[in-house]
């Protein structure tokens, strides 16, 4: 027989017995998390135009993009991100509207990568996005629904490291570096390596301040201190800012009681080019990768034709249950069904029993035995 | 407390790494035991578990987060090119990413005609042809002895790591371009780098402070 019919290609899988339930009640759990806080449920098409996801979008790279053509010839794409198409959906159905539009949404994103050698190419995210509010309470209720999902997922141990992009933006608007040098400085950044940013910067003509302060960058994380710390070495008015609004929102996170969920890293530097302000992850063990994530993209529904400020999170449920699996923090099923055992005689006592159950929302089998 | 999980590049820089980290005070005499058939080591004093793993292997085995640290070749991270945080040059095993062949091949490189590289590294190799010089190159691979491959006339040049330079004067070979400078690198999975901040940036500092 063809081997085929038996195998799933690489990086998708089949989700059966206890997990697949494991995942739905998961993402049931979730999502009424995030309707405590007013998210509204939203569904977008699984493929798109190409061109609601292509480069200038800043999402992920074009060739990591899953793409097909329709009969007229047009470029679709399998969606590789949820939040360009929420912003898509907010520009054209709530264009006039002036106050906060929040959705949330759990659907399957696909990105096909194939360096990624034992990593999902179909993964399921869970989130949600909050358009037309740029407040500092917007950033901080989208950190504290991340939390909170977190927590009623039933994860215990996790962090949420929170940077700010403009951070970065602001230190090199004071220098002359060119394009190249500054792409080579951000994957210094992002790989967090010091010496190699010290090498880079060594005979390029800017302050020894901001010399300084960009090779230490990677070191800038740590707890609410490291904002002080960081803020008494520049005297950059736009980077000031920034340290004022990340600990504007520190005093918030303080008011719902999650603080000590809460880190920050300066040298954070998302992949993800359509970033405006905050960017964060959340972390947790066992997994060597962020379960959660998500930012601030003042300038993404715009491209869509409204010009309205927006913030968002994801959080990817597979690497969360693997999370919660690896942390043995998954509750194990105990209510197998009812099985009812039926003979040819008894066939109709078998069957008013089993609606009688069900009626009491008991879940029951009938297994046919002569 | 939690192991930290220590990946090293099996061979000569598994034992460097190991005298840096026993001069913190980090031990683990079983692995010098040369008859061990054990994989993975530990020092549970201070919590650290070691293994062995080929070079390659070791950017893997961080990203994942399978360990948290790994000390490895800059050539390997540079063409595994895996996502991690590379926090510490050791200055261990320096040496340099070269293109080298005949001094005739020197021409070729020049005037942007078709030549054939062969590398056991393609990543780095097609990356420098293609993005920094702007040639249209064959990349071939090979897995061990590069040096044949200009002399036989499987390829005009190689890109290799050049040490000394004596394998390839022996060989009538000369370095004709340098690409990048290599040296051992401590690599953390990004995770780990922020669950366990404290006690990995302790080590790297105190390793920092030793080799430099």
């Amino acid at each position: 027989m063809n081997k085929r019919l038996f195998t799933t290609p690489e990086g998708v899988r089949d989700i059966y017995d206890g997990e697949c339930k494991r995942k739905l009640d998961l993402e049931t759990k979730l999502r009424a998390k995030l309707h405590l806080y007013g998210f509204e449920d939203i569904e977008t098409p699984t493929f798109e135009y190409f061109e609601v996801f292509s480069e200038e979008r800043g999402t992920v790279k074009a060739r990591d993009m899953y793409k097909f053509f329709d009969r007229d010839g047009n470029t679709l794409v399998l969606r590789p991100d949820m939040t360009p198409s929420i912003a898509r959906c907010a520009a054209k159905y709530f264009k006039d509207e002036k106050g906060p539009v929040r959705f949330c949404y759990c659907g399957h994103t696909f990105i096909n990568n194939s360096e990624y050698q034992g990593k999902q190419k179909e993964t399921t995210q869970l989130g949600c996005e909050l358009i037309n509010d740029s407040s500092v309470i917007a950033d901080a209720e989208m950190l504290a629904a991340t939390i909170d999902c977190l927590l009623e997922a039933g994860l215990k141990d996790f962090r949420i490291d929170i940077g700010d992009v403009r951070f970065f933006k602001a230190l090199i608007a004071e220098s002359d570096l060119d394009e190249e040098r500054i792409r080579i400085l951000k994957n210094f950044i992002v790989d967090k390596n010091s010496f190699g940013i010290k090498d880079l910067l060594k005979d390029e003509n800017i302050s020894e301040e901001l010399k300084n302060i960009l090779t230490n960058l990677p070191q800038f994380f740590g707890g609410v201190d490291c904002l002080d710390k960081v803020s008494s070495m520049t005297g950059n008015k736009d980077a000031l800012l920034v340290f004022d609004h990340l600990k504007a929102l520190y005093e918030l996170m303080k008011v719902y009681g999650f603080e000590k969920y809460i880190g920050f890293d300066l040298g954070m530097i998302s992949k993800y080019e359509y970033y405006t302000g905050i960017i964060f992850h959340a972390f947790t063990y066992d997994v060597g990768e962020p379960i959660a994530s998500g930012g601030r993209y003042d300038n993404l529904v715009g491209q869509y034709g409204k010009k309205a400020a927006a913030i968002g999170m994801t959080i990817v449920t597979d690497k969360l249950l693997l999370a919660l699996s690896r942390q043995g923090l998954l509750s194990k099923d105990t209510d197998k069904p009812v099985e009812i055992i039926s003979s040819e005689r008894s066939q109709s006592d078998a069957v008013k029993r089993a609606v009688e159950l069900r009626r009491e929302g008991k879940s029951c089998t009938i297994t046919y035995n002569n | 407390m939690r192991y930290i999980t220590i990946a090293l590049a099996k061979g000569r820089l598994a034992k460097q790494s190991m005298k840096i980290l026993n001069q913190l005070g980090i031990r683990c005499d079983e692995m010098n035991d040369p008859d061990t058939r054990k994989l993975i080591f530990e020092d549970q004093e201070h919590g650290f578990r070691f293994f062995l793993a080929k070079a390659n292997d070791v950017p893997t085995y961080v990203e994942y987060g399978a360990a948290d640290i790994g000390i490895v070749g800059k050539d390997t991270i540079v063409e595994e090119g895996r996502s991690l945080y590379e926090v510490l040059d050791l200055n261990l095993g320096k040496c340099r990413m070269c293109v080298a062949g005949p001094a005739s091949a020197k021409e070729s490189l020049n005037n942007g005609s078709l030549i054939r590289v062969a590398t056991k590294y393609p990543k780095i190799a097609k990356d420098y042809f293609n993005n920094t010089k702007h040639q249209t190159v064959e990349i071939i691979k090979l897995n061990g002895s590069i040096e044949l491959a200009p002399i036989v006339g499987l390829s005009e040049v190689i890109v290799d790591i050049v040490e000394t330079g004596s394998t390839l004067r022996e060989n009538g070979l000369e370095v004709l371009e340098e690409i990048l400078p290599l040296s051992a690198r401590v690599v953390v999975n990004k995770v780990s780098m922020k669950m366990e901040q404290e006690r990995i940036t302790k080590l790297i500092n105190d390793m920092s402070a030793i080799v430099s």
